[in-house]
C-alpha cells in the first residue's frame, strides 16, 4: 500500500485490545452570528467536555437525540473542524503534527456520511469517487482505477454495471456500498459511520449492516458507529456512549447498558425502545419534549429539567462520569454515594445487589 | 419582526454611504476636466485655477467627498453648471414626472403580468402556457426603445391617434389630467410596461405551476374545495412574492427609464440625465443619479420589509 | 479529470453518457431551443462572414439615393439616411453589435465567477468583505449603472464594454457565490477533505464541475439584456459612434425618418429583438435541458 510509505503500521497496532483513538476533553462551541446589538458572544455549545478511546478491532455506538454532538464529535475526529480545545489522538499521537501529518492520519480515519447521494460529487462516475482519495495519496491512476474496481466487488457492486455509472443511477443502499468503497479505498484503521444506515429500507439497512460486519472482520478495521437508533447499536457495536446535549451521559459495554443502565437518560432512551415490547415493560415514563436549547444548557446536570428524578442540587452541581463498575461509567448525582442525591444510596444498593 | 426590520434597515446604511461614493467617484471618473464644459476653450490658467478653487475641485477627494455628502444630507446636491439653478430643483421635477409615468406603466404590466402568468400556470403544460409564455418572453427580450419606435410608427405616425413625444401642451409645468395631456402619456407607459410585463408574467407562472403541483392542493380538492376556492387559495400564496416583484421594477423603471425618455421626448430624469451627459453638466449627472440610486435602496428595502410583513416565512436571518 | 486507467477488465465496464452529453442529448429534443440555437450561428457566420455575404460596402453612400423602402431595385432592404445599403450596414451590424453584447457576459463571467467563488469557497470575513462591496453596486438599477458610467466615461467602444462589464460583474458574483457556497458545504466536498486532500484539488475536481455549469447558464441568460443594453447605449449616442455600423446605432440615425420611412426604421430594432429572443430561448432551453432530476 504506497499510502504507508509515511506511516508503516507496526504489528502491535494491528493487534486487537490495543488503544487506536483517545479523544479528550473536546470542546466545540459554534458562535452564532450576532444579532443587531450584540447578542455577541453566544454560542451553540456543540460538544462540551467529551473524552473517550476506543480500541483496535472495537466498535463503539454513540447514540442520542438529535443536537446532542454526536455528529459534531465525528466531524471533529475527522478534523472537518476544528476543535476550541481538547485532543485527538491516533495511536498516542495527534494529527497533524510531524509524527502523524493530517494527510496520513486522514488515510488512516475515514468517515460514511448519512446523505449517500449527497456524499457523492455527481459530475463524477463511481470508479473515479472511489479513486480520487488513493490518487490524492500519490496512487498512480491506473491503480486507483484498478483499487476502486476491486472495492467495488467487495462491496457486492459488479463493477462491470456500476464502475461506469453516475451517483443519480443508483439506489441510496447501492450508493451507501460505494461510500463505504470510497473510504476503504485509503485502507483506514478506523471508520466512522455517521448515521451511515440511518437514511436506507430496513432490509436495505440489513444488508449494509452485515457488510460492515463482514468488512471489519476482513480489513481488521475498528469502528464508530453513530446512529439514533438504539437497535441498530446494539446488533453493531461492543460498547455504546450515550450523548446529551454536547456531554458523555454514560458509557459501557453494550450488554450491560443496554440491561443495567445506570442514567436516568438512557433509562427514558431505551424506556421509549423497550415499552414496545410486553414482557420487558419498564416503569420508565418515555422522554417528554424537545431536548434544551444548546445556546442556553441548563445549569449543573443538564438532563435535570427532563429527568424524573432531578432534586434541588442537580440543577446545580454539575456530575462528573463515574465508574459504576469496571468499564462502565455514568454521569449522574445518583450513582455517587458523596453526591448528597437522595436516591443516591438506594440506586447503588440496588447496583450492589 | 420589529428587531428584523430595524436590522434590514441598519443593514443598508453601508450600502446606502457606498452608492454615495460610486456616485462621486463617477464625476472623477470622467477622462475630462470636470470644468471643461463652463470654460471657454482660451481660459486662461488663472481664471481656472479660480473656478477649481471656487467648486471646490482642489481639495483631497476624500475631503470633497465628505463636503459633498454632508451637503447632500442637507438636500444641497450643488448648481447645475448648464442652467446654474439648484440640482435638486432640476432633479426633484425630473423624478415625479418619471414616476408619474413609471407607476403607470408598473400598474399596466402588474396587471397583464399576474393576468398572462395565472393563465400560463393554471394551464401549465398546455398550447395556452405556451402561448402566454411566449408572450412573456418576447417581454423580456424586446428592446423597449424600439418597441417605442414601433408603436409611434403605428398610433402617431401612420393612425394619428396619439401624440407621438412630449408631455402636452406647455410641457410638464402645465400639466393636467385631461385628455391632451394624459394621451402622451399613453405610449411610453405602454411601452415601459413591457419589461415588467415579462418578468412578472414569469414569476407567477413559476409560482402558480408549482402551487397547483403541490400534493396539499390535491388534497384541498380531495376535500372539495371548489375551483375559485382553490383560486383564492393560489392568489393569497403568490400575491406577496407578486407584489415584491412589482415594487422591485418599479425601482428598475425609474432607474432605466432614460432610453424611453429619450424616444418619446418625456421630460423625466432620463432626458435630464440624457442632456446632462452631452453637455457634461456633471453636477446634475452626480444628483440624478445618486437620487434615483438610493430610491432603489430605499424601495428594495421597503419590499423586503412589506414582504416580510406579508409572509413572514420569507424572514432571512 | 480523472482517467480512467486501460486495465484488463475496461472493455467490459458499461459506461453512463457524461453529464454534458446527457445535456446535450436532452437539448437536441427540444426544437425552440435549436432553432435559436441556429439562428445565434446564422447570426455569427453572417458576421464573421461579412465582407463576403455583404452585397455592398456598408461606409459607402449615394446621397442622391436617400431613404429608398425595401424592396428598391439593387437594395433589398432600402437605403438609410446618408444613402447606404441597409442590407449590407445590417450584416455588418452584427459584428459590432454581437461584439459589445456578448464580451461584457463574458469578462464579467471571469471576474465575477472569481470574485463569487472565492468569497464563496473561502467564506468569512473575506466574503463578507466582498460581497457588501457587490452589494453596493447591486442597488444600482442596471440600466442606470451603465449609462451613468459611459456617460461619465464617454462615449466609444472600450467606454461601453468597460460599463457594461461593471453592470454584469455584480450579478454574476452573487450566483456564483451562490452556488459555491452550496456546493461548499456538500457532503462530497467534506468527503474530498476527509480523504486528505488540499483546497486547489478539490476546487478542481469538485468544486468547479459541478459551479461552472450554473454559473455559465446564468451568463449566457445575461447576454439577451447585455445585447439590448449595449445596443440601448449606442441609441443613446453613448457606445459605438458613427458612421460605424452597428443595430442600435443605426436606429439612432433613422429615427429622423420615422413619417418618411417607418418599416425601414424598424429594422435594426428587428435584429436587436431577434438576437435578444434567441438567447433567451437557448438559455432556457439549456436550463431545462441542465435540471436532470436525480
Amino acid at each position: 500500500m504506497p499510502a504507508d510509505t509515511a506511516m508503516p503500521a507496526p504489528a502491535a497496532e494491528i493487534n486487537s485490545g490495543h488503544r487506536l483513538l483517545e479523544v479528550t476533553s473536546l470542546v466545540k462551541h459554534f458562535p452564532i452570528k450576532s444579532g443587531l446589538f450584540g447578542r455577541a458572544g453566544a454560542v451553540v455549545r456543540a460538544v462540551d467536555g467529551v473524552s473517550f478511546a476506543v480500541d483496535a478491532g472495537e466498535t463503539l455506538g454513540i447514540v442520542g437525540e438529535s443536537g446532542c454532538g454526536k455528529s459534531t464529535t465525528a466531524r471533529l475526529i475527522m478534523h472537518l473542524i476544528a476543535p476550541d480545545s481538547g485532543s485527538v489522538r491516533l495511536f498516542g499521537k495527534a494529527a497533524g503534527t510531524l509524527d502523524l501529518p493530517m494527510k496520513t492520519y486522514r488515510s488512516r480515519v475515514q468517515m460514511v456520511f448519512q446523505d449517500s447521494y449527497a456524499s457523492l460529487n455527481p459530475r463524477m462516475t463511481i470508479e473515479d469517487s472511489i479513486a480520487y482519495g488513493p490518487m490524492v495519496h500519490g496512487v498512480g491512476s491506473g491503480e486507483a482505477i484498478r483499487r476502486a474496481r476491486q472495492l467495488l466487488d467487495r462491496v457486492g457492486l459488479d463493477p462491470a454495471r456500476f464502475a461506469g455509472r453516475y451517483p443519480h443511477e443508483l439506489s441510496g443502499g447501492q450508493r451507501q456500498r460505494v461510500n463505504i468503497a470510497r473510504a476503504l479505498a485509503l485502507e483506514p484503521r478506523m471508520l466512522l459511520l455517521d448515521e451511515a444506515v440511518s437514511a436506507l429500507d430496513k432490509s436495505v439497512e440489513a444488508q449494509v449492516l452485515n457488510l460492515l460486519l463482514d468488512l471489519k472482520e476482513e480489513f481488521g478495521l475498528t469502528y464508530i458507529f453513530i446512529s439514533h437508533d438504539l437497535e441498530v447499536v446494539r446488533f453493531m457495536a461492543d460498547r455504546v456512549m450515550v450523548m446529551y446535549l454536547g456531554r458523555v451521559a454514560e458509557i459501557g459495554p453494550t450488554e450491560a447498558l443496554y440491561t443495567d443502565c445506570r442514567h436516568p437518560y438512557t433509562q427514558a432512551l431505551l424506556g421509549s425502545l423497550l415499552s414496545m415490547d410486553p414482557d420487558r415493560r419498564t416503569e420508565t415514563a418515555p422522554l417528554a419534549g424537545d431536548p434544551p436549547n444548546p445556546i442556553d444548557p441548563p445549569s449543573g446536570c443538564r438532563f435535570h429539567t427532563r429527568c424524573a428524578f432531578a432534586e434541588a442540587m442537580c440543577s446545580s452541581r454539575t456530575p462528573a462520569l463515574e465508574a459504576t463498575n469496571p468499564g462502565h461509567e455514568a454521569a449522574c448525582h445518583m450513582t455517587d454515594l458523596a453526591s448528597g442525591h437522595s436516591k443516591a444510596r438506594q440506586h447503588s444498593q440496588e447496583a450492589a445487589r | 419582526m420589529l428587531v428584523y426590520i430595524a436590522k434590514r434597515v441598519v443593514y443598508t446604511l453601508p450600502t446606502m454611504l457606498g452608492v454615495a461614493l460610486v456616485c462621486f467617484m463617477l464625476v472623477h471618473l470622467a477622462p475630462s476636466d470636470p470644468l471643461v464644459s463652463v470654460l471657454p476653450p482660451d481660459a486662461s490658467e488663472n481664471l481656472k485655477q479660480q473656478l477649481m478653487v471656487l467648486y471646490g475641485f482642489d481639495r483631497p477627494y476624500w475631503e470633497q467627498f465628505v463636503k459633498w455628502l454632508w451637503r447632500a444630507l442637507q438636500g444641497d446636491l450643488g448648481t447645475s453648471i448648464r442652467t446654474s439653478r439648484p440640482v435638486v430643483l432640476e432633479v426633484a421635477k425630473a423624478v415625479s414626472n418619471t414616476l408619474m409615468l413609471s407607476a403607470l406603466a408598473t400598474a399596466i404590466g402588474f396587471l397583464l403580468g399576474t393576468f398572462f402568468g395565472f393563465v400560463a400556470g393554471y394551464f401549465h403544460d398546455t398550447w395556452i402556457d405556451k402561448v402566454a409564455s411566449a408572450i412573456s418572453v418576447v417581454g423580456v427580450s424586446v428592446p423597449h426603445y424600439w418597441l417605442g419606435m414601433v408603436l409611434v410608427i403605428i398610433f402617431a405616425a401612420t393612425l394619428g391617434w396619439l401624440p407621438p413625444t412630449g408631455a402636452g401642451p406647455g410641457g410638464s409645468e402645465a400639466w393636467k389630467w385631461d385628455w391632451e395631456h394624459v394621451s402622451h402619456l399613453i405610449l411610453p407607459a405602454i411601452t415601459m410596461s413591457v419589461i415588467p410585463m415579462g418578468i412578472i408574467a414569469r414569476t407567477v407562472r413559476a409560482l402558480v405551476a408549482e402551487l397547483l403541483s403541490q400534493e396539499f392542493m390535491a388534497g384541498l380538492r380531495a376535500k372539495g374545495l371548489s375551483e375559485l376556492g382553490i383560486f383564492r387559495h393560489v392568489v393569497k400564496n403568490v400575491a406577496p412574492t407578486a407584489l415584491a416583484v412589482m415594487g422591485i421594477q418599479l425601482g428598475y423603471l425609474l432607474g432605466g427609464s432614460i432610453l424611453i425618455e429619450t424616444v418619446f421626448a418625456w421630460p423625466g430624469t432620463g432626458l435630464l440625465l440624457n442632456d446632462a451627459i452631452f453637455q457634461r453638466d456633471l453636477p446634475v449627472l452626480q444628483g440624478t443619479i445618486l437620487v434615483l440610486a438610493m430610491f432603489f435602496v430605499v424601495l428594495n428595502v421597503a419590499v423586503d420589509v412589506l414582504q416580510t410583513m406579508l409572509d413572514p416565512r420569507v424572514m432571512r436571518s | 479529470m480523472l482517467k480512467a486507467a486501460p486495465a484488463d477488465s475496461s472493455a467490459l465496464i458499461s459506461r453512463s453518457p457524461g453529464y454534458w452529453a446527457t445535456v446535450w442529448r436532452r437539448f437536441r429534443r427540444d426544437p425552440v431551443a435549436v432553432g435559436a440555437l441556429a439562428v445565434i450561428l446564422l447570426l455569427l457566420f453572417l458576421a464573421i462572414l461579412a465582407p463576403w455575404v455583404a452585397p455592398q460596402d456598408p461606409y459607402y453612400g449615394v446621397t442622391l439615393r436617400r431613404l429608398r423602402p425595401p424592396g428598391t431595385d439593387g437594395y433589398p432592404l432600402g437605403t438609410d439616411e446618408l444613402g447606404r445599403d441597409m442590407l449590407s450596414r445590417l450584416i455588418y451590424g452584427a459584428r459590432l453589435s454581437l461584439f459589445m453584447g456578448v464580451t461584457p457576459v463574458f469578462l464579467a463571467l471571469i471576474v465575477g465567477s472569481v470574485i463569487g467563488m472565492t468569497a464563496g469557497y473561502v467564506g468569512g470575513l473575506v466574503n463578507t468583505l466582498l460581497m457588501r462591496t457587490i452589494d453596493v453596486f447591486f442597488a444600482f438599477p442596471s440600466v442606470l449603472l451603465a449609462i451613468a458610467l459611459s456617460g461619465a466615461l464617454g462615449a466609444g467602444i472600450a467606454n461601453g464594454l468597460i460599463s457594461l462589464t461593471v453592470v454584469f460583474i455584480p450579478p454574476i458574483a452573487r450566483v456564483a457565490e451562490s452556488v459555491t457556497t452550496g456546493v461548499r458545504s456538500r457532503d462530497y466536498v467534506e468527503a474530498a477533505r476527509a480523504s486528505g486532500a488540499g483546497a486547489f484539488s478539490i476546487i478542481r475536481h469538485h468544486v468547479l464541475g459541478n459551479v461552472l455549469g450554473p454559473i455559465f447558464v446564468y451568463g449566457m441568460s445575461l447576454i439577451a439584456v447585455s445585447m439590448i443594453l449595449a445596443s440601448g447605449l449606442s441609441f443613446l449616442g453613448l457606445g459605438v459612434k458613427p458612421p460605424e455600423p452597428e443595430w442600435g446605432l443605426m436606429l439612432n440615425t433613422l429615427r429622423t425618418a420615422i413619417y418618411t420611412q417607418p418599416l425601414l426604421c424598424a429594422l435594426p430594432g428587428v435584429m436587436i429583438f431577434l438576437t435578444s429572443i434567441s438567447f433567451n430561448m437557448l438559455t432556457d432551453g439549456l436550463r431545462s435541458a441542465m435540471d436532470i432530476k436525480a
